[in-house]
């Protein structure tokens, strides 16, 4: 029994009969599991997980899911437009970001040899600020300019530029040079090689990453109001302060309503666009 | 001699598409969009106060105040970062033990078709729920701090993960448990030797792609009082301490960065462990 717990963790040798030493080869799954579970104990002492806890109050959690469960419809009428500006503003945020991304896409992509220090500046910036979260840059941006949704929108924009872009030029690395060569023979410029010969290679790649990014921007659009840029997050702060459950509730529901249909005609859109 | 009578360039010319609907489509979008915007967007000028904050943001984030970095306490940089990455770890952990029961249940090559639709129907509930509601609420029945952020964490990647884990089930090869059943193995050899080895390499390269999602979701968490970076980080961006908003801020870049980079080379390497 023990000598079957030690063989996991140290492989066995064998001695053959003519003196050979045959060693199983080494495994580090072993280690690597008891490694993580190690971690997650650590990393739950750290965050002061309690189990004990969790169940005492979860009577808490459903009875405010309970609170929140007969919508106050009446409160329609006051969270229409934010709710329309949360839209508004994530689709604004999109379509510029993507605007800009694309032609900037086309000068990032290697394959174009432009200017290397410039590009490797770019895109170096590119990846610090993509790790940064849309809420910082609102958080920052409405300081800078004041509350209001220009704020979130800036801050969608910078967020959907940084994604689009990086997801944009590596798509145009991989296309097919040909046509652009046999364009660039005849004596087309530079710009029109590009939108004759690569864009039309890329352009569904193009849409589908559009649509991925209204999605993600959505969501991130409704947290915005948190720190003040505008949206459907400022009254849900104030609701959840005043403790206006059902108000909450409605929102909760629109927002998820709005998520899902927004997630079904993009995955539609998206599939269309694969085929054609 | 026909033929090369139509190939003039006028002929060809003509062929070629008219850009008259294109325009008339950019025309009313760039319509609607203003309109939209009119709308929504309200612009009230940059004042001066506003040029200046941003000067002194500007400087603050590129002088980052060695006093938080350095200090070890509990509001030092390490111990905000580690509580932040402990809080998507353990969550993207947890969520995974309930993704992989959930994953099975809905796959359509292992269970029947109407528990499939149930198990589809929570996950897709569960998805719909933003994370941060979640945290709100975990933070109004629980109390603050981490706990309320690991939960959150863990029941928003529930959706996600149980979502791609489902595609790889159902592209699992039933060839292989076949091949194991004809040489008369057990039922614990074959998950042992006919599923584990199909589905272990897929799903930890979805794991490391949620956690790296997670990461950025913690770093928000904080907003809600779950726990992590972000309630001091806002808090020293409203207070304008800004060399400390900047150490922050370098903070979560370094995290995000050093575990993209060790994400992807574990991701590649797993993805040439397969073929």
């Amino acid at each position: 029994m023990i000598d079957d717990i030690l063989h996991i963790f140290f492989p066995r040798e064998y001695t053959l009969e003519n003196g050979k030493v045959v060693k199983e080869k080494f495994n580090w799954t072993p280690y690597i599991t008891i490694a993580i579970i190690l971690f997650s104990v650590f990393c739950a002492v750290f965050t002061k997980v309690d189990i004990p806890r969790l169940f005492q109050r979860s009577k808490a959690f459903w009875a405010l899911i309970e609170e929140m469960i007969p919508p106050n419809w009446g409160f329609w009428r006051d969270m229409q437009k934010p709710m329309i500006d949360t839209i508004v503003m994530s689709v604004l945020g999109t379509v510029v970001g993507c605007l800009i991304a694309l032609p900037m896409s086309f000068y990032l992509s290697s394959n174009f040899k432009l200017n290397k220090v410039y590009l490797a500046g770019h895109k170096g910036l590119l990846s610090l600020l993509r790790t940064l979260p849309t809420l910082v840059y609102a958080q920052l941006l409405s300081i800078v300019i004041g509350t209001g949704t220009l704020a979130g929108t800036i801050s969608i924009t910078i967020f959907t530029y940084t994604i689009c872009v990086k997801m944009m030029y590596e798509q145009i690395e991989t296309v097919d040079m040909g046509p652009y060569e046999a364009l660039e023979s005849t004596g087309a410029s530079r710009v029109k090689c590009m939108m004759k010969a690569i864009y039309p290679q890329v352009r569904g790649f193009f849409w589908s990453t559009v649509l991925y990014c209204f999605e993600t921007n959505v969501r991130s659009a409704a947290i915005l109001g948190y720190v003040g840029a505008g949206g459907i997050g400022v009254q849900i702060n104030e609701q959840l302060t005043w403790r206006r459950y059902g108000n909450t509730g409605l929102m909760v529901l629109v927002l998820v309503i709005t998520v899902v249909i927004i997630e079904t005609i993009s995955r539609e859109l998206r599939k269309k666009l694969v085929q054609g | 001699m026909m033929t090369e009578k139509h190939l003039t360039i006028e002929s060809q010319l003509e062929k070629f598409p008219s850009v008259l609907p294109k325009f008339i489509i950019g025309l009313v979008s760039f319509v609607v969009f203003y309109i939209l915007t009119t709308i929504t967007i309200s612009f009230k000028g940059i004042n001066e106060k506003g040029i200046l904050i941003a000067i002194a943001a500007f400087k603050g984030l590129f002088n980052p105040s060695m006093s938080v970095i350095t200090d070890l306490g509990k509001y030092g940089l390490l111990q905000m970062l580690f509580e932040t990455l402990a809080i998507a770890f353990l969550g993207t952990i947890i969520g995974l033990v309930f993704a992989i029961p959930l994953a099975f249940l809905s796959s359509r090559n292992i269970c029947p078709r109407w528990i499939n639709t149930i198990c589809l129907t929570l996950i897709s509930i569960i998805r719909a729920f933003p994370a941060f509601m979640l945290g709100i609420m975990f933070v109004k029945s629980i109390g603050p701090g981490a706990f309320a952020g690991v939960l959150s964490m863990a029941i928003g990647s529930i959706g996600m993960l149980s979502k791609l884990i489902i595609e790889v089930i159902e592209d699992l090869n039933p060839g292989i448990a076949e091949a194991l059943d004809a040489a008369g193995c057990s039922t614990f050899e074959k998950i042992r030797y006919g599923l584990i080895p199909q589905l272990s390499s897929n799903i930890i390269s979805i794991v490391l792609y949620r956690l790296d999602i997670n990461v950025k979701n913690a770093t928000i968490l904080g907003i809600v009082q779950a726990g992590g970076i972000g309630a001091q980080l806002m808090f020293a961006i409203n207070a304008r301490r800004w060399s400390d908003t900047g150490a922050m801020l370098l903070g979560i870049i370094f995290m995000t960065i050093v575990l993209e980079y060790f994400s992807t080379r574990i991701r590649t390497r797993l993805a040439g462990q397969k073929d």
